[in-house]
């Protein structure tokens, strides 16, 4: 814990006149995991940055094993030993070639290298990585045919054959299953224990308590608070990162309505079991599982994107059995999709634009849009969900993260639903955005059902009346959320005991 | 449907038979190699083939060889140098006996018409210089062309007036016209090129209008445009009209088509004379030239196809409605008495 | 422990983007920068061009363009959804040979010639858009694939000849129609507009495609859901767009601007000329993606897309003027381009990405 591998003092850098560090100073020991929280916004991604050799910095010292640290460019860094996971895994992969290149790939680009590629001698290579860190995947397969967990522990691989004395991971558990995030944490302690300084950034507490040995909250760009002493103090460092205490939801669970969504034997993949579930007016449902729990298949089934293998969904009383979003949204059925990056932003538009494309025909007539209506609209939005933002015209990117997510909800706020979806809401948001949005779900709730996919238990906690979980394309159990017995959700997500639905308390 | 198919197999093979022994009514007066026809084969190798010009000497090439008796093969580059010199090694393993170059580059074309002549196969070259001995040049003298026309815009406007031109450099036979224009200025001093313009971009007629415009507008005094190709001239009248200055400016050129003879037709029409070579004419020109070469003959090193001056006057005189007409009314166009022996078939008409 | 608790107020106030100078000098260069070019072009060229101020060489570049701008017009609608259309050339090098050869050929009146290129127009789009949207082939390799295409099936009919009144045909007998003069008003008529005679018709059709593209793509809901799927398609597909309709339909547009512009061509020229249209093509790509710099758009628009057409008309025309050569036409129009998609691509995306 005394043996310093990494000095960070006085940092500043600033884009335009965006002060985003404002003289930060580190300590990085090796050997240990530091954990570094901060809302979205506080300056992490510009650090990281800054260690990996994207950006440059406009003042301040870095130094590294006791030399100073100034890496000209990405490699320059890696060659330096440091080497950095990127939150988006397929900045970390490329998809058509196979394992052992993209193992590999930083050794092609080595000079020194040779012309030819000597085929076998790649394959042992990389055979030999993927062994060392425990990936049991076949170095012949294109990593197009892998799951995200293989590729996420690929790009860690490939980033562990450097030997670097610093490893940086970025938001590695954003896109990982329970299960496959303890494989993640298993290889980080093995490096740990080779002395290798882990910077370990993460919005999830549960990743933070699982491996972090010391925390860091990073606020506007500067280190607001720093935790060494065991027990670690989890609450202060939340409470560093925001400026305040994170409160405790207490949800009040409404008197819910007539019943308005009805799956009957519904069945998303041949084998699975059926699923029956009956969604109220008024009633929040979280869904929660493992990745590949079949989540993602449900909301998809209500939303018209793919039509479940067998059974029947009513909406109202009615048969409901949409081929395509249009036709869901036709039916008051709205979803407010997850990877808002990739999925629900339309990054040309501004926040006006985005919140009214879902609902043009409303703001037109003959076809003619109304700008004023278009801009009233968003200007109420703005208010009731607290965007923070210049004025209704701003670039959708010029928001942070949580704001985004704010637009992307109000989007579906517009008009009257009968069910509204949100999958993963709260994907890269701010623990203070997840509250605003939390909030307008629950005060907005009356009217509809509403059902909200999410892989992390804190989150269906905060929003949910009821919590089912499913496993194998199944629900397996459900529970009521009020003084819920975390351990037995949690049994139930992992799948070791197989729950029964007349565990359901009311 | 068996029966049916036999009886249009049968049809057709008399059909062949019959044109076999035709040939052969006609050949036997021709020396050989040429008195078995269907024998020999020749290709057509070229260079540029959209437009109407192209088009007309195809169909000249295509007559003569048909005439002859002679086994046409076409092989068009369309403006891909390298791929015609490709196009000529394929015609020499094709195994033909004569070759027709139409237009090319002599840097591309220089090497591969020579491996043809080692390969023992007579060539011709029509306005492309291959700068070879064995090979005559077949040529419509574009520098009579120029002059010619010239001539009718002296004699139209006197010595004294402001010109406009068009002209691309580095396209051969524009830069041959562009000599006589140059001759023409220097003999006259009175004769002053106010504005020089021109573009290849196609539609060339709508790209030559558009620039025609400008020049108009910029330099309100010119009254003679010097446009030495059709498309360049079809260009500036469409610009003249526009401008209504229809009575006011007169244009000579080069080449000729039936679309040309409607447009110099046309009431106050400002295109008042062409010069041309008629493109079947000079078609027909080089395949007697590659015929007489087959038979052992010298047809001479450069086999120059005259041209013939047409002016506005003469078509509505004669009611000259398109090329047929023109051929019928001036015979010097019709045919051309180059490349003749005694024993040449020619076309029929 | 350096927090102060209480003090929180507006979270991460500091990263909005209320402390950047709303109106910079960069700013305003990205906003007019290109109006102000092509503004001090015309007083350039009005200077220094003997004749180019004044009502009819206005005219006549607007005439100049009109074409290209129709064309570009269409382009900036497949641009829209995110797309591409390389067959404009030849779609309207096709229609002008259709129009030429339904009048000359077989004889039909004008009335029957349009409609047929305006089918024909239509058609392709819609095979493009198919090819596009069905069969998933992508929109630069469909259109090209439709280009070649085109340019080779415009010699069938005719075997590779021009078509002009009292023509040859294929075989032997001579084409007995003629351009109905109807059709030929179309490209030559002109009306009077302050001065006699001064305003032809494809300038009139160009300006009224130009404000109904505009009008389309900036205030129905039908632009701005095209305009949501040219920036992501899924997002547009999961807000419960039909994205594959717009897309056929963008393409849809662009074939039938290409047939206006073909017809207009056959009518100035009074003929069908072979051509395989790639000079208008390029052109009206130029203009279209010159449209993105314009008032710092860094989109394709309407507005835009008729300026830089406008823009490469005056530089071409006042070129032609001082008697500049045709290739350093050709390099001068390359260089605009050049500078306007930097413009495009550098300055306005560092204005709207802060990170």
């Amino acid at each position: 814990m005394t043996d310093c591998l990494c000095q960070i003092s006085g940092l500043r850098k600033a884009f335009g006149d965006n002060l985003v560090l404002r003289g930060l100073s580190l300590e990085l020991p090796a050997g240990s995991v530091t954990a570094l929280m901060g809302a979205n916004g506080a300056g992490k991604s510009t650090l990281v940055k800054i260690l990996s050799g994207v950006h440059s910095s406009d003042a301040g010292n870095v130094s590294l094993a006791g030399q100073s640290f100034v890496p000209s460019s990405p490699s320059d860094a890696i060659r330096k030993g440091v080497v950095t996971v990127h939150q988006a895994i397929n900045d970390g992969v490329i998809p058509d070639l196979d394992v052992a290149s993209n193992l590999m790939i930083d050794r092609l680009a080595e000079p020194g290298f040779g012309f030819f590629l000597k085929r076998k001698q790649l394959f042992a290579d990389a055979q030999e990585i993927a062994d060392r860190m425990g990936i049991d995947v076949d170095v012949r397969q294109p990593v197009a045919q892998l799951g995200v967990a293989d590729r996420q522990l690929i790009a860690i691989a490939r980033a562990m054959s450097h030997q670097p004395s610093l490893l940086i991971l970025d938001e590695p558990t954003s896109s990982l299953s329970a299960v496959e995030a303890e494989r993640l944490f298993d290889l980080i302690e093995t490096f740990k224990a080779r002395g290798v300084a882990v910077l370990y950034i993460s919005h999830r507490m549960s990743d933070i308590r699982r491996i972090a040995d010391r925390i860091v909250s990073m606020r506007d760009g500067e280190i607001s608070g720093l935790f060494e002493d065991t027990p670690l103090d989890y609450e202060g460092a939340v409470q560093a990162m925001l400026g305040h205490r994170m409160t405790d939801v207490n949800i009040e669970i409404p008197q819910r309505g007539e019943p308005i969504v009805e799956l009957k034997q519904l069945r998303l993949k041949p084998h699975a079991k059926p699923i029956d579930l009956t969604l109220h007016d008024n009633e929040i449902i979280a869904v929660t599982g493992l990745l590949g729990s079949g989540k993602t298949d449900l909301a998809q089934a209500l939303f018209g994107l793919r039509p479940p293998n067998s059974g029947d969904i009513s909406l109202d009383g009615a048969a409901y059995a949409p081929t395509s979003p249009g036709k869901a949204i036709a039916n008051g059925v709205f979803m407010s999709t997850k990877d808002r990056a990739t999925n629900a932003v339309i990054a040309d538009f501004n926040i006006t634009r985005n919140i009214s494309v879902p609902f043009l025909a409303q703001f037109s007539s003959f076809s003619f849009l109304s700008r004023g209506a278009e801009r009233d609209t968003a200007r109420d939005m703005i208010e009731a969900l607290s965007i923070v933002c210049q004025s209704e015209s701003d670039g959708i990117n010029t928001l942070s993260g949580g704001n985004q997510q704010k637009v992307m909800l109000a989007r579906w706020l517009v008009d009257k639903c009968r069910l509204l979806l949100l999958d993963e809401p709260f994907q890269g948001v701010d623990i203070r955005s997840r509250h605003d949005i939390g909030e307008k779900v629950r005060q907005t709730a009356k009217g509809r059902a509403t059902l909200v996919f999410v892989s992390e238990l804190d989150e269906a906690l905060e929003i949910a009346d009821r919590i089912v979980v499913m496993h194998e394309h199944s629900i397996i159990a459900e529970f009521v959320n009020r003084d819920v017995d975390l351990n037995e959700i949690l049994t139930a997500v992992t799948g070791t005991a197989q729950k029964q639905l007349e565990h359901e308390a009311a | 449907m068996k029966i049916l198919r036999r009886s249009v197999l049968a049809l057709f093979a008399s059909a062949a038979v019959g044109a076999a022994t035709l040939g052969t009514g006609f050949a036997q007066s021709m020396p050989a190699p040429l008195d078995n026809p269907g024998d020999v084969k020749i290709a057509l190798v070229r260079y540029l083939s959209t437009g109407d010009f192209f088009q007309a000497y195809l169909s000249g090439v295509e007559k003569q060889a048909e005439a002859v008796g002679l086994d046409l093969r076409i092989f068009d580059s369309r403006q891909d140098a390298a791929l015609q010199a490709d196009m000529v090694d394929q015609a020499i393993a094709l195994g033909v006996d004569g070759i027709i170059i139409q237009h090319g580059l002599t840097e591309s074309m220089q090497e591969a018409a020579q491996r043809a002549v080692d390969a023992g196969i007579k060539v011709v070259a029509f306005d492309v210089n291959v700068e070879n001995d064995a090979i005559p040049q077949i040529e419509q003298s574009d520098y009579l062309l120029g002059k010619l026309a010239l001539e009718q815009a002296i004699k139209d406007n006197g010595t004294e007036w402001k010109a406009g031109y068009v002209y691309v450099p580095g396209i051969a036979p524009l830069d041959r016209r562009h000599v006589a224009w140059e001759e023409v200025k220097a003999a006259n001093p009175g004769i002053i090129e106010k504005a020089q313009m021109g573009t290849l971009d196609n539609p060339i007629a709508n790209s030559n209008a558009n620039q025609a415009r400008s020049v108009l507008q910029a330099n309100q005094d010119i009254t003679v445009f010097f446009a030495p190709y059709d498309e360049f001239a079809k260009g500036v009248k469409i610009a003249v009209d526009e401008a209504g200055l229809s009575s006011d400016v007169s244009i000579y050129s080069a080449d000729v088509s039936t679309a040309d003879i409607s447009a110099m037709r046309e009431p106050d029409s400002a295109w008042k004379a062409t010069v041309a070579t008629n493109p079947a004419v000079v078609g027909e020109v080089s395949v007697r030239a590659l015929a007489i070469m087959l038979t052992g003959e010298n047809p001479g090193a450069q086999v120059i196809v005259p041209p013939t001056l047409i002016t506005q006057e003469f078509l509505n005189a004669n009611d000259i409605k398109n090329m047929e007409d023109l051929s019928a009314n001036m015979p010097q166009f019709a045919h051309a008495d180059v490349a003749m022996t005694e024993w040449m078939p020619l076309p029929a008409r | 422990m350096s927090t102060d608790v209480q003090n929180n107020g507006v979270a991460a106030k500091p990263k909005a983007p209320a402390e950047r100078a709303p109106s910079s000098a960069l700013d305003l260069a990205i906003r007019y920068g290109f109006l102000a070019l092509l503004v001090g072009l015309a007083i350039f060229f009005s200077i220094f061009a003997n004749g180019f101020a004044g009502p009819r060489s206005a005219v006549f570049i607007f005439q100049s363009v009109a074409m290209t701008g129709i064309l570009a017009l269409g382009v900036t609608c497949t641009l829209v959804v995110g797309g591409f259309d390389l067959s404009i050339g030849s779609v309207a090098t096709s229609a002008m040979m259709l129009a030429a050869y339904m009048m000359v050929v077989l004889e039909q009146p004008a009335a029957v010639a349009i409609v047929a290129c305006l089918v024909m127009g239509a058609f392709i789009g819609l095979v493009n858009g198919i090819l596009i949207v069905r069969f998933k082939v992508p929109d630069l390799l469909a259109t090209l694939g439709m280009m070649f295409l085109l340019v080779g099936l415009q010699r069938i009919p005719t075997a590779g000849r021009s078509i002009s009144t009292g023509m040859v045909l294929p075989d032997g007998s001579t084409a007995g129609g003629t351009f109905d003069p109807f059709f030929l008003t179309m490209g030559r008529h002109r009306f009077d507009f302050f001065l006699e005679k001064l305003l032809p018709i494809p300038v009139v059709f160009l300006v009224v495609i130009a404000i109904l593209i505009w009008i389309f793509l900036e205030t129905t809901r039908h632009g701005r859901l095209m305009y949501a799927i040219g920036s992501n398609e899924r997002a547009a597909a999961l807000t419960g767009t039909n994205v594959k309709r717009y897309k056929i339909t963008a393409y849809m547009i662009s074939g039938v601007l290409a047939s206006v512009a073909g017809m207009l061509l056959a009518a100035r020229l009074g003929r069908g000329d072979i051509a395989s249209g790639t000079n208008l093509l390029l052109d009206a790509v130029a203009a279209s993606l010159i449209g993105f710099a314009v008032l710092g758009a860094a989109k394709p628009n309407a507005f835009g897309t008729a300026m830089g057409a406008l823009f490469v008309g005056i530089l071409l025309q006042g070129l032609t003027m001082m008697n500049a050569p045709y290739y350093t036409q050709d390099f001068i129009k390359g260089a605009v381009l050049v500078i306007a998609l930097v413009f495009t691509f550098s300055l306005s995306a560092r204005k709207a990405g802060g990170h």
